[in-house]
């Protein structure tokens, strides 16, 4: 497993790295029981919503800050809503690829970014109500990254289920018992799925 | 520039006297050893005196040597060989949540084939519990497990205590020792601390890779682990690689020459890294134990607010070889397990770097990498959202 010459200048020397003063908008995202965290500052122009300056600090590793460094670049000079588009494939190859282990770095360094969005969204009044439902869910469980491939668990067919009722999320991953990264997946999909209020309890099958 | 290398547990260079001691078996000595031949016979003799060697440095006697591929095949052809040739005296083994991998995979394969396994807790220096070791001996307990220096803080058990409580029980049980981290670096003789089985390996102490031997004292009986021809070893099935043990056998007589020495030296080398790295850098953490029972060549130390696979990605494009217990950095994606188990958090467990010295390490090599992790701990921490402090 290695890194690309573009995550290791990344990491030696990042872009944005800092916190902007009394920011427009702002989001935390990970801990550091996980191992990483990335907090995300932005300076919004009001008339066109474009960032017009983004900051990051990161409790993590090359990869973690090599992510937030190439994202804060992507993101700079984007309207919220161009800024809102960018895939975690995306900054993943912006950096010329990443290790499939270190795949959830890039996807953490995204939703960070749109959660910053989101905080401005909502100072803002600029955010349509969605619905809560399970197409939401499986939204979220695309985030899961399955380590010794890198590709999310969604797109790897490994989620055989997904109900949502009284809110209670039911999900069905296939995934062997000998498997080294069994409690991990499991672990990360409570994670993310505790991020909702709708979701009172979860309910995981394996 | 020349690796600076901290990281001689995982791996270590092989001395260069132990190549030089392995071309013959290369070259025009590549036989197996044969009774009647010459070759083959000139070889057989060889085997006995690199056995000797072995023997000679733990205390043991040649006939219960047997060379294998490594550490972990040591460790399995005893715990494997032992429980399946003893399981009509009890299915009962105990061993600790702090223990080498090689040890707590095997634990958990036998609990999955109806033995019981209890795994005994340690305290936050890395001392396992006797008081729960002595509790948890049964009627069916045959074997004990442990390591003798643990693998990521260097903690020393101590095995003669071990030996007494083990001894206390009406009937055997026989203790396996895990000395892999241990041999060449603290003195161990088998039969003063009542040892019965004992794994060690080349490519900790300057041998190669690929090579290891297991001790057994005479009496107890392992099953067949390995099926097939016996070429060099009854329970190390096949080929080893005689070169491979010639190596061994230099590397073991190269340190066990000057072992005071040496050992005073890393040791010495090893604390004047802490106490560097403890006047140099504010908020650190000593892991494991304070004490003088600790092996010498170890040094693991958590760095507060950053996280351990950045600093050793910076120190390695620095030109120094560390190792980290953060989760980042291990392809499980879990935080260190000894170090959780010795009560370290989530954080401290990630920014946990570990040094494993050697005697060709040099003050000049920790000068310079006190001044490197300094800067580098002080770049991370001024990315870190933890970090609040100028």
């Amino acid at each position: 497993m290695q890194y690309s010459q573009k995550v290791l200048d990344h990491f030696m020397k990042p872009h944005n790295v800092g916190k902007i003063e009394n920011p427009d908008a702002m989001a935390t995202e990970g801990s550091p029981a996980c191992g990483d965290q990335v907090s995300i500052y932005l300076k919004v122009k009001p008339e066109t919503l474009v960032i017009e300056d983004i900051k990051f600090q990161s409790y993590g590793c090359a990869s973690n800050i090599a992510t937030a460094s190439i994202i804060t670049d992507m993101a700079k000079g984007k309207t919220l809503e161009q800024a809102n588009k960018i895939t975690w494939k995306e900054a993943a190859e912006a950096l010329d690829g990443l290790p499939p282990v270190k795949m959830h770095c890039s996807v953490l360094a995204v939703d960070t970014l749109r959660k910053a969005i989101y905080d401005y969204e909502i100072k803002h009044n600029l955010v349509e109500k969605k619905k809560f439902n399970k197409e939401l869910i499986i939204e979220e469980l695309k985030k899961v990254i399955y380590p010794k491939v890198g590709e999310d668990i969604v797109t790897l067919k490994m989620v055989k289920y997904v109900g949502f009722e009284n809110g209670v999320a039911t999900i069905d991953i296939d995934i062997p018992s000998f498997d080294t990264h069994r409690d991990n997946i499991v672990e990360e999909v409570k994670e993310h799925l505790q991020r909702f209020k709708e979701i009172k309890d979860i309910k995981i099958t394996i | 520039m020349k690796q600076i290398y901290f990281d001689n547990c995982l791996t270590s260079q092989p001395a260069p006297e132990v190549l030089d001691s392995m071309m013959p078996y290369f070259k025009e000595n590549f036989y197996f050893p044969r009774s009647f031949v010459s070759g083959g016979s000139r070889i057989s003799s060889d085997l006995e005196k690199f056995k000797k060697i072995i023997a000679d440095s733990m205390g043991a006697d040649s006939s219960e040597i047997h060379f294998t591929t490594g550490g972990t095949s040591a460790n399995n052809i005893a715990i494997k060989g032992y429980l399946s040739a003893n399981a009509g005296k009890g299915t009962h083994v105990i061993l600790s949540v702090i223990d080498y991998p090689d040890l707590l995979a095997n634990a958990a394969f036998f609990e999955q084939s109806g033995f019981r396994v209890t795994y005994i807790n340690a305290d936050k220096e890395g001392f396992i519990d006797l008081d729960e070791l002595k509790s948890s001996i049964r009627s069916d307990t045959i074997m004990f497990m442990t390591t003798l220096a643990n693998h990521v803080v260097g903690t020393v058990q101590p095995i003669k205590e071990i030996r007494q409580i083990l001894d206390s029980a009406d009937h055997k049980i026989v203790m396996h020792v895990d000395a892999c981290e241990a041999y060449a670096r603290l003195p161990i003789n088998v039969k003063e601390l009542g040892i019965d089985l004992m794994s060690i390996s080349a490519h900790k102490i300057h041998g190669p890779q690929g090579v290891g031997a297991l001790y057994q004292r005479k009496g107890i009986i392992l099953g067949p682990v390995k099926h097939g021809v016996s070429r060099i070893d009854t329970l190390e099935t096949g080929g080893v690689s005689i070169a491979s043990i010639a190596g061994f056998a230099k590397a073991v007589e190269l340190i066990f020459n000057h072992f005071n020495e040496y050992n005073k030296k890393i040791k010495e080398l090893r604390d004047y890294l802490l106490k560097e790295i403890e006047e140099k850098i504010p908020y650190t953490l000593l892991n494991g134990s304070q004490e003088e029972k600790r092996a010498p060549h170890n040094l693991n130390i958590s760095f507060d607010y950053i996280e351990g696979e950045a600093i050793m990605m910076m120190l390695d494009l620095s030109g120094i070889s560390v190792a980290t217990g953060s989760a980042c950095a291990s392809q499980g994606l879990k935080p260190n397990y000894v170090l959780m188990a010795l009560g370290r958090n989530h954080e401290q467990s990630h920014g946990s770097m570990k040094f494993t010295l050697s005697r060709y390490n040099t003050k000049k090599e920790i000068d310079y990498t006190v001044k490197k992790l300094a800067e580098i701990v002080k770049e991370l921490r001024s990315r870190s959202p933890l970090y609040n402090k100028e």
